[in-house]
């Protein structure tokens, strides 16, 4: 079997994500449904709402169509059921409606073309995986732009492979780097099981639980305000930020000297907007950053070419990137 | 009138529908757009089915009773689709599978039904005819796609588009044609089902609500009501339940009230704190769940059908309408009187009428309007603070501050003069001695009247 589609089968989810349009997302979804064992495991594919890429919508280009294999399951939006190119039978029809309808359930009884945009939030994403488990599911696949329009977000999957390549930047230097912070804010441990079980119903605002583990919420609205301040927080030990993580903030909190022992806590590595360098700060100033959910990065796959037609060396960039991240690195088109 | 026009009611009867365990929205909908029911017959037939469910989870298992609710979680609103039918449009995939899952889900929550003693309680059309129809193969399942047993031609297609995935883009633009004629064909097979599909629709979202009413009623401990012929109600350890929840949160039990009243009016004194506003929300909310069918927050209960329903709280204001409090109460009422002109069968709950205003002029305002509403063919249950006379009205009185605590029941007084405790409660708050001290100095030096003159002078 071809790299890392048996590490693919340990987890009972993945998604696919991409840095930028053209790091070829979707050459990796595609070489993974190939090469999945449709024969002896169930597989489902949805994606993550519109797939964040709003353009789809504004400029009305088509997203490209993923082949799916006889016998897959698949999630998708009922404006693309109707457009699909293969014969399928529907199983399921969600209450919760998307910008393009409510999201049908369907099983390929022919192999096919279809567009695919499945729920559109994170909480009905995960609905949908665990609704999933009714078909006996093994594997759920998830297209999973990585977006700040997107609501939902491709951590709730168990494992993950990441898609970049020339078109997130054409300097090799900028490009291993750009990317190594990525994986470095996917490789974030998770925090304890007690704070996951207490934060992670919370949607909105700055919490912080003192040291005798009482929660308490902050009347700022979110971090993004310029004149957050941190007032009575002495016994600050986990300090959790709801939605997007930014510069400003987490060099407030670097700069605070109560603050020191603090673990920072964020939902997943995609609420997190600071550029490396405040990051790297942090972290060599003795800062913890946790999140709640977090994904087993399985594997990086590049794409050499950027849409200007400008082409990287193949070789040069696998072996710099997987140095730089410690895993293995792909060129699925060269291969 | 329908549910969802008074459901935010200050009477509380939100409450009521947010503790329903109503399984599918589509039930939620249904119960909302309901009409508030003014026919005494309807009513007792509609309590008549709940009972059915109340002795059915009774006598039958939680796990049975489980299975039944996890199996209306699966009652979608497919209103849009059974509309295109009967319009004899054609429908698509997901529409046909929405008109399958839906007669198998009718078929099989009649048969768990009937299985356990319910057969015919809440009538669901058989659609055996739907389901063969959208399922050739027979296989039970709630799926659908255009199978091959439709049409021997698509058959044969698709086996070639297994075999020619090169060819697949021309096979399927040939299959697609035929696909869209066993869908023309099926729409039109269906077309005859339109109503009786709405109406499985309907039974099943009936048999949900009929279902969490009845658990509320086991859980709450509601009762069924006697429906009353002659115009009067009568209740017996009535409670108000999300005050009485509000009160076990800590630690504290609602004291249950007995009342009735009749077609003369009925005037309720007492001391600040007794509770009198909670028994005008709970008449009202009790009239409410009465004529929506269901159970009533008391021991026993006789209500009376009423036509229309008034319930007025005085501090309510219209801050969106740009009217004070006293314009705002002066509207609501008004609205009563007028009603009651038109000679419909009218319950109005009135709290505390033209409390913001003068003690002079609002104990007129209040006693011109007893004797209004007394001459009408009205219920009127209506509480004061003002000394008034009393006329035909019944009085009941709080029966009050009694050692140092509360007794919130209702005891009949032959006058309406109203009890004098607002300082000994107010002291009994802990309120400032300074104020309350000076309080009572006033009324003292008010009891010889020559001196409070000398005074004013």
């Amino acid at each position: 079997m071809l790299p890392f589609i048996n590490d693919i089968l340990r987890y009972d989810s993945l998604s696919i994500v991409g840095l930028e349009k053209n790091t070829g997302k979707t050459e990796t979804l595609k070489y993974v449904l190939d090469r999945l064992p449709v024969h002896t495991k169930r597989i489902a594919v949805t994606s993550i709402g519109i797939d964040g890429e709003t353009t789809d919508q504004v400029t009305r280009t088509q997203k490209p169509e993923i082949v799916l294999r006889e016998g897959m399951y698949f999630g998708t939006s009922e404006t693309h059921y109707r457009q699909r190119r293969l014969v399928s039978e529907v199983i399921d029809v969600s209450d919760v409606t998307t910008s393009l309808g409510r999201v049908v359930t369907a099983r390929a009884v022919t192999g096919g073309k279809i567009l695919l945009s499945g729920p559109s939030s994170g909480s009905g994403l995960k609905h949908w995986m665990s609704e999933m488990q009714r078909y006996d599911i093994d594997l759920v696949v998830i297209d999973g732009a990585l977006s700040r329009m997107s609501l939902a977000s491709p951590a709730v999957s168990q494992s993950m492979i990441l898609a970049t390549g020339a078109a997130y930047s054409v300097n090799m230097n900028t490009l291993v780097s750009k990317t190594a912070h990525v994986v470095d804010l996917i490789n974030l441990e998770l925090t304890d099981d007690e704070n996951i079980a207490m934060l992670m119903p919370i949607e909105s605002g700055v919490w912080f639980i003192d040291k005798d583990r009482q929660l308490h919420g902050l009347d700022a609205i979110s971090s993004l305000s310029k004149d957050f301040h941190f007032q009575g927080m002495d016994c600050c030990e986990t300090l959790y930020v709801s939605g997007a993580l930014v510069d400003g903030f987490l060099e407030k909190v670097r700069m605070n000297k109560n603050l020191k022992q603090t673990e920072l806590v964020v939902r997943d590595f995609t609420k997190i907007f600071v550029s490396p360098q405040q990051f790297r700060l942090f972290i060599k100033g003795g800062g913890r950053i946790r999140v709640l959910q977090k994904s087993k990065l399985i594997a990086v796959t590049v794409n050499p070419t950027s849409p200007s037609g400008y082409v990287l060396d193949s070789d040069t960039l696998c072996n710099r990137l997987s140095e730089a991240i410690g895993l293995p690195v792909y060129d699925l088109l060269k291969n | 009138m329908q549910l969802k026009n008074v459901i935010d009611s200050p009477c509380g009867l939100r409450y009521m529908l947010d503790q329903l365990d109503l399984q599918s929205g589509f039930a939620r909908r249904w119960l909302l757009d309901s009409s508030m029911m003014t026919d005494a017959e309807y009513i007792r037939e509609s309590y008549g089915v709940l009972r059915c469910f109340t002795d059915f989870i009774e006598r039958e298992d939680k796990t049975y009773i489980d299975t039944l609710q996890f199996r209306l979680q699966g009652l979608k609103d497919i209103r849009t689709t059974i509309n295109n039918l009967s319009q004899k449009s054609i429908l698509d995939d997901i529409e046909l599978f929405e008109v399958k899952h839906l007669a198998i889900l009718a078929t099989d929550v009649n048969r768990l039904l009937q299985e356990h003693g319910m057969e015919g309680v809440v009538s669901i059309p058989a659609l055996d005819e739907v389901i063969s129809i959208l399922d050739p193969d027979g296989m039970k399942i709630a799926s659908f796609y255009i199978y091959d047993s439709y049409c021997a031609q698509l058959k044969d297609l698709r086996a070639a588009m297994r075999q020619h995935p090169d060819q697949q883009d021309d096979l399927m633009l040939q299959a697609s044609e035929l696909e869209e004629g066993v869908r023309r064909d099926l729409s039109q097979q269906l077309h005859p089902f339109a109503t009786a599909i709405e109406q499985a629709q309907i039974a099943l979202a009936r048999i949900d609500v009929n279902l969490a009413k009845a658990l509320q009623m086991r859980q709450m401990g509601l009762t069924f009501p006697e429906v009353s012929e002659d115009g009067t109600c009568r209740y017996q350890d009535m409670f108000h339940p999300q005050v009485k929840a509000a009160l076990a949160v800590h630690g504290r039990d609602f004291q249950p009230v007995n009342i009735g009243f009749g077609l003369l009016p009925t005037l309720i004194t007492g001391a600040n704190m007794g509770g009198k506003t909670v028994v005008l929300k709970t008449l009202t909310l009790c009239q409410l769940l009465f004529q929506f069918g269901f159970g009533i927050p008391a021991a026993q209960a006789r209500i009376a059908v009423k036509e229309e329903i008034y319930f007025c709280i005085g501090d309510e204001q219209s801050v969106e309408k740009g009217l004070s409090s006293f314009a705002a109460e002066m509207k609501n009422i008004d609205a009563v009187i007028k009603a009651s002109r038109e000679n419909k069968k009218i319950l109005a709950l009135i709290d505390e009428p033209a409390r913001t205003t003068n003690p002079t002029e609002g104990a007129a305002l209040v006693s011109a309007l007893l004797k209004v509403l007394a001459g009408r063919d009205m219920s009127l249950v209506m509480t004061t603070h003002y000394d008034i006379e009393p006329g035909d009205a019944r009085c009941l009185r709080v029966k009050g501050f009694e050692n140092g605590s509360m007794d919130y029941q209702l005891v009949e007084v032959q006058d309406g003069e109203v009890p004098h405790e607002a300082l000994n409660i107010a002291q009994s708050l802990g309120i400032d001695s300074e104020w309350i001290d000076m309080a009572r100095k006033q009324l003292n030096a008010a009891a010889m009247p020559p001196m409070v003159k000398k005074d004013k002078h």
